[in-house]
């Protein structure tokens, strides 16, 4: 394994079981997050982004489970294999929120409105340290500082309706980052701010990025994000990675056309106002009622017989690589 | 931890089961509405209905399935065990329990869902307008409704009996007069919300007069938990009148209802030795309410999009 | 905190107000001379029709109905509640004689079925599905079916009669005073009044506490490793109890109306025993006062109940 890889997830597949009927969410997926790294995970609603990462974390609903596949996480102390272990047995709870750490979308739903800031991220650091509550009072009280929360001492004992949306985030991604982990995980943390603070919010996560080494697997729809943190991208549809490399390879070489047509869909600040947006044909399949074969097919351009059977990943070069029959060359 | 493995296989089998089903395409799309599928497939809710059915038709065919007359005395024959000459045997004035209870529930049934009936037309026509109109005319309704439901209903309920003197008719109003409130609060809340929606102000743009719009337009669309508030208030209605006929203050006592026939239980020495005169009674009103309430607790899931499935 | 208990409390005495009327209004309106139930009845038995005119006069029985009504609440206010039709007791002496009966078993069958209502509800939704949980919906279902005098009658048959454990009724054997003396007639009537309250408030709570545990921030706590009984208790049911509160505070009109019948079926000297017997006998000062007093209790009771809420939810309480 690469030095540098953190966690490394191969063949991922990840159904829901609702209303008797099986939804293959995730339907092998691969990719690796690397130390110090952003990984962006794009694609539209219900794609199986987010499932991707409650699979890592374990924090999958009842009436799911991982199928398949391999989710493996390096650390100091060896390879461990997180697929395997008890959902909510003690080894994977060590990891979760110490090793690996979630942030959600919206912070007003994802904080508990009957605690206080200091208590919820207290919480953190007791259930993965021995420190004493004062030594937790104190850690969390540089955590808000460390985050940009003004008054860090009073904030502490207030509770998430006090906050503005802005900082409530801060605060999640304190409670988060407490206890130092190796990989945060961000699931569409600004799509419920407003613009202005979301470029907050991500120049913090670089920050930390920078100050800590975390590595950061960011889950967005918002293709503009993904031009300002991404190291590498991962483009998602309908449960598959249809595309995967650097953020130069994917974003300025687009091989696969739903990629494409993703950033035909967005406006770009200095092309004018003559510039062309096309929104994408279609719309995504009912998961219960699937296309066979490739998923984007019947909404792509592109598309012929030999779609009718799901295309093999392959190469571009040795950091990008796509699924697809058809693909893209570069603009 | 042999424990957890063995939940865990269970959970997965049916996962495995129904992954296969899908992978052989035995899954065929389901046609109907999807609120009546809900409803049927909820076991309770079936039985209620059977249940239910059952008693009322067993009320409204009463002279079909029964030859006695509920009123008649036959002190000869009084305080008889149940045998085959009368199923549940005689009370102590000689009159067939069986057809006291069967032509009991025409009354009690009556009261109960009539009352129920009457109570959502007043909280409903008041709901449906104020909650739309709003203002001043809103808030003293609002006012109102909260003094009658501070009133504990029972106190409230005799405290007319007591000025409006017994009587099934009298009965029907004083529960109407006490019950509107819940139902009156609930089509108030539904108006409330159901007045921000873009319909409403297009209707208003158009000139259309309040009272239009409030009954015609939007009350359709808040008619789903009107109907599960129905179904419980008549079980609710139900428990009063036995409670009151129990206590000898609800329908007068010459008139049959499950609650008069219960009522004999008072006397201790009935309660004990006479069993068949009050138990039987009892427990149709209990299944009774119980398969309304399993009717009305299936209405409400069946409504409600968010249940999982 | 202070500004939310203030407009409580604006909302609460203009209805106490309201509601003074309305029962004043209905004494008023009650057949019998006024005069009657505001004077002992000896001396309404030896008066003459002159004397009567004059005490009219005295107790204002002439002046315009708000004059009337403003002294009658005033005297109720410093404690005079009128007098029985029948026995010419003050009715203030009867309400406070009566009230701690009344008190006792309510009480007790509050605090009973709040615990083991939360408790089965929070325990049912936790084992969704499975067979506890089944039974215990079932259980719930019954206990709101059943009426509650056939409880009352069912549990009467079997300890009183059949396993002869328990007194048959009434609160005290004469001559006893203790309250362990006490405990064997409080039992029943307080098993039988918690079981039907159970019911309701079981069913609340675990509805209360599915929906809590599919909120986001169980997730939240999840992710951070935190063990699943936490996430369950500190993080889920401590969100769950709010509403349950706030439903107990609605219910109590029920339950008072519950102790009416059970008091009646145990011959429970309580206010509700009374105040059946005072619909039965037309006593109607009796039965105006104790639906004034009853109903005053329920609504300053839900008004600190109010409060009690407001303190256990923080979005309120910072306001």
């Amino acid at each position: 394994m690469k030095d540098d890889v953190i966690i490394s997830v191969k063949d991922l597949k990840t159904f829901f079981y609702t209303n008797n009927r099986c939804n293959k969410a995730v339907n092998g997926v691969s990719f690796d997050i690397k130390k110090g790294k952003t990984l962006c995970v794009v694609g539209e609603s219900g794609c199986g982004k987010s499932v991707t990462a409650s699979s890592i974390m374990q924090l999958l609903p009842k009436l799911s489970r991982i199928e398949n596949g391999k989710i493996t996480y390096h650390s100091n102390e060896g390879d461990i294999r997180i697929d395997q272990l008890k959902k909510n047995g003690a080894e994977m709870r060590a990891i979760r929120g110490s090793d690996i750490s979630m942030i959600f979308q919206d912070p007003m739903t994802a904080l508990n409105p009957v605690y206080s800031i200091g208590f919820q991220i207290s919480e953190n650091i007791q259930y993965h340290t021995r420190l004493k509550k004062s030594e937790r009072k104190d850690q969390s009280i540089k955590l808000l500082k460390e985050m940009g929360i003004p008054l860090p001492e009073q904030r502490i004992n207030e509770y998430p309706h006090q906050y503005s949306g802005g900082m409530r985030q801060r605060a999640m991604i304190a409670m988060a980052m407490a206890c130092n982990p190796k990989v945060l995980i961000a699931d569409e943390p600004t799509t419920a701010l407003d613009v202005t603070i979301q470029a907050q919010i991500f120049e913090l996560m670089d920050e930390l990025k920078e100050k800590h080494d975390t590595a950061i697997m960011l889950i967005t729809h918002d293709m503009g994000v993904v031009t300002e943190l991404a190291d590498d991208v991962v483009v998602m549809y309908m449960g598959n990675i249809v595309e995967n490399g650097t953020v130069d390879d994917v974003l300025r070489k687009p091989s696969h056309p739903y990629t494409k047509a993703l950033l035909e869909s967005i406006p770009v600040l200095g092309r004018g106002k003559n510039q062309v947006i096309e929104p994408i044909k279609g719309s995504t399949p009912d998961p219960y009622n699937r296309p066979k074969g490739c998923q984007f097919a019947p909404r792509c351009p592109y598309a012929d017989s030999s779609c009718l059977v799901m295309p093999d990943e392959s190469s571009i070069n040795n950091t990008h690589s796509v699924r697809c029959w058809h693909p893209m060359e570069a603009v | 931890m042999k424990d957890t493995e063995k939940k865990k296989t269970r959970l997965e089998k049916k996962f495995d089961k129904i992954l296969i089903r899908e992978d052989t395409g035995l899954i065929k799309n389901k046609k109907g509405s999807r609120a009546f599928r809900k409803l049927m497939s909820n076991r309770l809710a079936v039985a209620g209905i059977i249940i239910v059915s059952v008693i009322l038709l067993a009320s409204i065919f009463a002279p079909l399935i029964c030859r006695y007359d509920p009123l008649k005395l036959d002190l000869r024959n009084k305080l008889q065990k149940p045998s085959m000459e009368h199923l549940i045997g005689t009370d102590q004035l000689g009159r067939d329990i069986f057809a006291r209870i069967v032509y009991g529930g025409r009354v009690s049934i009556l009261v109960g869902l009539g009352s129920a009936l009457a109570s959502a037309v007043v909280g409903v026509a008041i709901g449906a307008y104020t909650g739309y109109k709003g203002g001043l005319l809103d808030k003293i309704m609002l006012r109102l409704s909260e003094l009658v439901m501070a009133f504990p209903q029972i106190i409230l309920v005799l405290l007319l009996v007591t000025i409006m003197g017994q009587g099934l008719r009298n009965l029907i109003i004083i529960f109407t007069l006490t019950g509107w409130g819940g139902i009156y609060r609930m089509t108030r809340a539904q108006m409330l919300s159901l007045r921000e929606e873009e319909y409403v102000q297009a209707l208003r743009a158009f000139g259309l007069n309040n009272f239009s719009i409030a009954y015609k337009h939007m009350l359709p669309n808040a008619v789903g938990p009107i109907v599960v508030n129905i179904t419980l208030s008549t079980a609710m209605f139900i428990l009063y009148e036995a409670a009151l006929s129990f206590l000898g203050l609800g329908v007068p006592l010459n008139i049959a209802t499950w609650g008069n026939i219960v009522n004999i239980a008072q006397d201790l020495r009935y309660l004990q030795f006479f069993w068949w005169l009050w138990v039987p009674g009892a427990i149709v009103i209990s299944l009774f309410v119980l398969g309304i309430n399993f009717i009305g607790d299936g209405l409400r899931d069946s409504a409600d999009p968010m249940q999982q499935g | 905190m202070l500004t939310y208990t203030l407009r409580r409390l604006l909302i609460l005495i203009p209805m106490l107000l309201f509601l003074s009327f309305l029962i004043y209004l209905g004494l008023e309106l009650t057949p019998g001379d006024a005069v009657s139930y505001m004077i002992s009845p000896e001396r309404y038995a030896t008066m003459d029709p002159a004397e009567l005119e004059a005490v009219r006069e005295a107790l204002g029985l002439d002046d315009p109905f708000l004059i009337r009504y403003a002294k009658w609440l005033g005297g109720v206010l410093k404690g005079d509640f009128g007098y029985s039709l029948q026995s010419g007791v003050p009715i203030r002496d009867i309400v406070f004689d009566r009230l701690p009966a009344t008190l006792e078993l309510s009480a007790g069958a509050i605090i009973i079925s709040t615990i083991f209502g939360i408790f089965f509800g929070t325990i049912s939704a936790l084992k969704r599905g499975s067979i506890g949980d089944n039974a215990l919906t079932l259980a719930g279902m019954l206990g709101v079916s059943v009426p509650r005098f056939i409880f009352g009658l069912l549990a009467i048959l079997l300890f009183t009669f059949h396993l002869k454990w328990l007194p048959v009724g009434g609160r005290l054997r004469p001559g006893y005073e203790g309250f362990m003396d006490r405990l064997p007639h409080l039992i029943m009537p307080t098993l039988v009044l918690s079981a039907t309250l159970v019911a309701g408030i079981m069913r609340y709570s675990r509805a209360s506490m599915l929906d809590a545990m599919n909120r986001d921030f169980m997730k939240t706590a999840r992710s951070k490793g935190l063990p699943e009984w936490r996430v369950n208790f500190v993080h889920g049911l401590r969100v769950s109890l709010i509403p349950v509160i706030v439903l107990i505070a609605f219910r109590l009109p029920i339950l008072l109306g519950g102790t009416v019948i059970i008091e009646q079926v145990f011959q429970w000297p309580g206010i509700g025993s009374e105040f059946i017997g005072a619909v039965r006998s037309r006593n109607y000062p009796i039965v105006m006062m104790i639906a004034f007093f009853t109903t005053f209790a329920v609504l300053f009771v839900s008004f600190l109940i109010d409060l009690f809420t407001a303190l256990l939810d923080p979005r309120v309480k910072l306001d």
